[in-house]
Formats: C-alpha cells, structure tokens, sequence
C-alpha cells in the first residue's frame, strides 16, 4: 500500500470545514452512527460518496442502499397499512462482538480502541471467511484485480490488492482530522447522524433513546455501532 | 508372531518394474498434476476472478473439496482404529490400506485449502499472526497433528516388513521379538491417539461452518454429528472400493466375508446419515419460521434436484443394496453401494455449501454487489454457483497428485498383514 494522500480538508473554508465537525465527545469515544429511516429518500448520494472517498474498485459498494418494498421501484401493498416504501442504507455496522473479528485466522480484521473494526489489507490471506461470518454481507473480496472508471485513483485513501477483503472504515482518514465519515455530511436528507455512543448527551445516544433506535439482526447478537430509526409513518407515494 | 508372507503378498513384489498399464496410469496423472500447476498459475496472475465464486458464493469447488476429503480421512481411520481398540480381528487385512487412505486424503484436504486463498503466498501469516479464537486455526491446527500421527501410523504398520527388506525406511528398527513386542504396544497406544484424533478432525473442520450463526442452514449443532456420520459413509465407502480394487491388482487378499462385513457397517452409518438428515431438516423447517428458510428453500428450489440426488441416489440406493443379504455377500454389488454412497456424500457436501450461501441473510433489493464486473451485474440478490473449468483444472490436478502418492505408497510399502497364528 502506498501512503494515503494529503487530505483536501485542510483547504475547505471555515463554512465547509465546520459542516463537518465531528463535534464534542468523550476521552475515549465508540463512534457510532444513526440511520433515520424516515429521512432517507433513497438517492444514493452517500453510497456514491463512499465510492468516490474511499477508491472502491467497480463492482464493489462499501455501502449501498436496500429497498424495503415489493421490489426496487414498487412499494409494498401490506395487509393493514397499505402502500409502503423505505429504504435501507447498508454499510459495515461495526459490530462490538463482530463475528468477522472472531473468525479472521491472521487477526487481519481487527477492532480499534474506538470500535471501528478495520481490516489489514496487507495481512489479509484472503480466505473469506469473514464474509461467510459476516450476517450482513457488506463485505467485499478483490476478486480480480481492481478495475476503475478512470486511470486516476479517486478519494483519500490507497487501493486495496488483489485477493484482500475490504469494506467500510467509517472513514478513519477523516476521523483522524475530526471530521465525520463522507456518508454522513454528504447526505442531501440529512438522514445520518454520526458521533461518540460513550457521551450520554450526543445526538447518537440522544437520538437512540427518544427515537427508540433498532440494529439489524439484532437476533443474531452482533451489537452494532450502526443505529436504525424507524420509519414512524408511510412515505407519501 | 509373523511367518513368510502369503502367496498374493506384495513383500517380493515391490522391486518390479513398472508394468506398461502402470506406467501408463502414472503419465497420465503427472499430465493431470501439470495442468492443475498450469491452471493454478493462471488462477494466481489473475486472481479469484477466474473461479465461479463471487461475493453471495465465497466459498466454492476448493472448501467442497477440502471438506470432502477430511471426510473420508477421518471414516477411514474411525473404523480402522475402532476395529483395533475393541479388538475386530477381521479388520486386520486392510488395517494397512485404512491407515493409509487417511493419511493421503489429509495430505489433499491441505493442499485444497491453498488454491482457495487470494493471496497463497501470505500463508506463513497463518502461523505469524495467528488468532486462536478462530475455528479455521483449530483446523489447520488438527489437520497438521492428524497429518503427522497418520504418516507415523502408516510408518508403524509397514515397519517391520521393511525392516526385514533391509529398508532404510524402518529407520534402524528391527523385527526382534522385543522390537515386536513394542510395536504392538505402539500400536494399541496409537489407536488410542488416532479415534479421538479423527473424531475431532472432522468436527473442527463440521464447526468452521456449523459454529457460523450468519449462515441459517449451517448454524446447528448436529453438523459435527453429521459431519461424522458423513465421513464414516464415504471414507469407509472408498477403503471398500481401494481394498477391491488392490486385491484385483494383486496387492492385498482377503476373505469375501470382510467385504460382507464391512458392507454391512456401511448399511448402518448410511442408516444415521439418513436419520440425523431428517431429524435436521424436519427440525428446521417445521415451525415455518425464518430460522428454516434455507432448508425449506432447498426443498422447493433449484437445489431440490440436487438433494432428490443425495436421499435417492446417496441413502436409498446403496441402503437397498446393502440391506439384500444375496447382494451384500457380492464383492461387486457392495463396491457399486460403496462408490454411490460415496457419490451421495459428494453431493451432500455439495448442498451444503451450495444451500448455505446463496441467499443473503437481508434478501432486499438490489442485493449484494457481486464483485464481479466482469460479469455485467453490479448486485444479485441470490447467486448460482457453477465451478470454471479452472477450477475443474486445479481440482482434477489436485486429485491425481493424491492418485499418485497412493499409487508410489501401494507400490513401494508392503500392504499385506502377515498371517497370525
């Protein structure tokens, strides 16, 4: 891997800069994010972002956007409520008990001291047994070598090599520089919501109490750092 | 103890030339084994892609293979070395060929795993950086262990033969009465060892897949069960098959009646196979809730075909043949059960991996991105694995360096148990 390249966040105008300010959190913060359901509009914009931010080879998406409906532009028609459509922004949910931690023979998925789990391409043996633990399947394999539109890498960070998984870092190059993941400024509803689950009076944590926040799959125990609003009514179709 | 071999033993027979058919045979294996390289090489500049795998299938041919011949390692050495500890004097003959069968089909598990890696040159990380709270380290740990144990077992049956060949290959033991009496003291103690060593082999390698809570069809406690259950049809399965096939060729003799005999042990684990699957699939597909979803998808899918083809073709046959006491006492009908059952166990393993993986756990729309953009889609929702002919190539290339190695041992070591008196 060759070294990550400077970051532009330095020349952003106060404005900008400020727009994407992590904020105040605790000494030693869990980042965690909040997805709101009921804002989301479906757009792509930040699966998009993440593409662009993060040099992600075609073929692949770090995160991407579900449809919950009857199909990807047909809503629902459910017995008791109608007509319904929602849409689910999928990216790594940076579990606390990760079973792709658990599972990894070389430790090349690991955790961070603030929950991010992060994955050593370098390490990587390429054995993808983190992407059958993984229940959310939102990580990817290079399967051939990584293609991409233009010859000019795009975003903040290196390529990954052939035969390595990657997936979603919630941005830590930007983190680094106290500023939010490109998915969560990005996002024209403001849908996102990204902070420090350990400060009891951040928008996360407030947002997950009041809002009453779901995780996905929560039957399966993986304790994400990634919170769902739900949708409290129907979307007008 | 021991007296001169008898007639049909193999003891004089090692220091002959290579016959045309055999020199045939081993061409077309070395052939084999270079178009697997070949294909393999290709695979490594050009990475996965190559494969039919994707990201909604990352596990494919390679793991199959891998877990099909743990199986018939761990069967094979699980009646071997049972038949020793409770003391089945009839298993005598082909304790050698048991033994042996193990340790060459381990030897191919391993070398499964290696084309199955994006990156086989990182595999020294496995030891650098290894992470004992993954079940992939339990394995490599037990299939290296096993691997050892098993050669030293193959070396502890043949030893004394070659001793008395003059071999250098006995390492300096002798056929003394006490270097005898050791050997048999080795031998009891090793069967010890080796049972809980291959009961273990094979649940670890069950608990990679079965220990995954992602995967709904695999997350259950009765896969080590199963996986044993497996191993026992399929390896036993084919000791059948090599100890007839030896025994025609010359190598090895033995009375019809361990054949009925064995056929019959056959019957009785295809038998648990059978009820462990129904005790399985009924308990999962029953409520009709999420947790059943795979196992009632297979048995109204695409892969219903393929499980007809296990129960049928896998149980049912061969259970019929060898349940018909006239057939069972037929060395020929029992090799056909054998080599069906053997066959079911393939597919079996098949639908596993296959009804394991090709739904995502959250089925929305637009689903997975593939990770293939050689393909045209950027997601799928549900995928449908067919192995490459590159993956044919290696597999094929894989199989006929085991081919070889069983051919080199069967030629070189003294298969035939001396008389007892």
């Amino acid at each position: 891997m060759s070294d990550p390249k400077v970051s532009p966040i330095e020349a952003l105008s106060p404005a900008s800069r400020a727009w994407g300010e992590i904020g105040p959190h605790s000494d030693q913060p869990q980042w965690g994010m909040v997805v709101d359901q009921e804002r989301c509009i479906g757009c792509w914009s930040c699966a998009v972002i993440c593409k662009s931010e993060n040099n992600v080879p075609l073929g692949m998406w770090w995160n991407r956007i579900l449809t919950e409906g009857e199909a990807l532009d047909q809503p629902e028609v459910t017995r008791r409520e109608g007509l319904e459509m929602h849409w689910l922004p999928l990216a790594c949910q940076h579990c606390e008990n990760a079973p792709c931690v658990k599972v990894c023979p070389v430790q090349a998925t690991y955790h961070r001291s603030d929950g991010i789990v992060m994955q050593d391409t370098d390490r990587c043996i390429g054995c993808r047994y983190c992407m059958i633990a993984c229940p959310y399947g939102v990580r990817n394999f290079n399967w051939g070598a990584p293609a991409r539109p233009t010859p000019h890498d795009t975003g903040m960070v290196p390529a990954r090599p052939l035969g390595t998984v990657e997936k979603c870092t919630m941005c830590v190059h930007r983190l680094a520089e106290g500023q939010v993941p490109s998915c969560v400024w990005s996002c024209p509803a403001q849908a996102r919501t990204f902070g420090d689950l350990n400060d009891a009076n951040s928008r996360v944590t407030t947002l997950i109490r009041d809002r009453e926040a779901t995780v996905l799959l929560e039957e399966v125990g993986t304790k994400p750092s990634v919170f769902y609003l739900p949708p409290r009514r129907r979307s007008p179709l | 103890m021991s007296t001169a071999a008898p007639a049909l033993s193999t003891n004089v027979a090692h220091r002959r030339r290579p016959a045309p058919a055999l020199a045939a045979w081993i061409v077309t294996l070395l052939a084999l084994m270079a178009a697997g390289v070949a294909a393999f090489i290709y695979q490594f500049a050009n990475g996965l892609a190559v494969t039919g795998m994707s990201n909604v299938v990352m596990w494919g041919q390679y793991i199959l293979f891998f877990m099909f011949f743990v199986g018939l390692s761990a069967g094979g050495l699980i009646v071997a070395s049972a038949g020793r500890l409770f003391g089945v004097k009839a298993f005598k003959p082909i304790m050698r060929l048991a033994v042996l069968e193990a340790t060459v089909a381990v030897i191919l598990a391993a070398t499964f795993i290696l084309p199955d890696l994006g990156r086989p040159e990182r595999i020294l990380n496995i030891p650098l950086y290894f992470n004992p709270t993954s079940p992939m380290i339990w394995d490599i740990t037990i299939v290296s262990v096993y691997m050892v144990m098993s050669a030293f077992y193959v070396w502890l049956y043949t030893r004394a033969d070659l001793a008395r060949r003059g071999s250098w290959l006995a390492f300096g033991t002798g056929t003394s009465e006490r270097a005898m009496r050791r050997e048999d003291r080795a031998k009891a103690v090793m069967a010890w060892i080796a049972l809980p060593a291959a009961i273990m082999l094979h649940s670890i390698t069950a608990w990679i897949f079965g220990l995954q809570i992602s995967r709904g069809f695999w997350y259950s406690s009765i896969m080590a069960p199963m996986f044993i259950t497996s191993a026992l049809v399929s390896g036993m399965g084919l000791v059948i098959l090599l100890a007839l096939a030896l025994r025609r060729l010359g190598r090895l003799a033995f009375p019809n009646d361990l054949v009925a005999m064995l056929g019959g042990l056959l019957g009785v684990f295809i038998c648990v196979e059978a009820f462990l699957l129904l005790a399985e699939y009924l308990t999962a597909s029953y409520p009709g809730a999420p947790e059943g979803v795979a196992v009632r998808r297979m048995l109204g899918g695409p892969y219903l075909p393929l499980f007809l083809a296990e129960v049928v073709g896998g149980l049912l046959i061969p259970f019929a043949i060898l349940a018909t006491r006239r057939l069972r006492r037929d060395p020929r009908w029992v090799g056909v059960a054998a080599a069906i059952g053997i066959v079911g166990i393939f597919v079996h393993r098949l639908n596993l991996v296959l009804n394991g993986l090709s739904y995502p756990n959250i089925e929305l729309p637009p689903g997975l991105p593939v990770g293939r953009p050689q393909d045209g889609t950027s997601f799928a929702a549900s995928y449908f694995y067919v192995p490459t002919a590159i993956e044919w190539m290696v597999v094929l290339g894989v199989l006929a360096f085991g081919a070889l190695l069983f051919t080199a041992a069967v030629w070189y070591l003294p298969m035939q148990e001396p008389e007892e008196h």
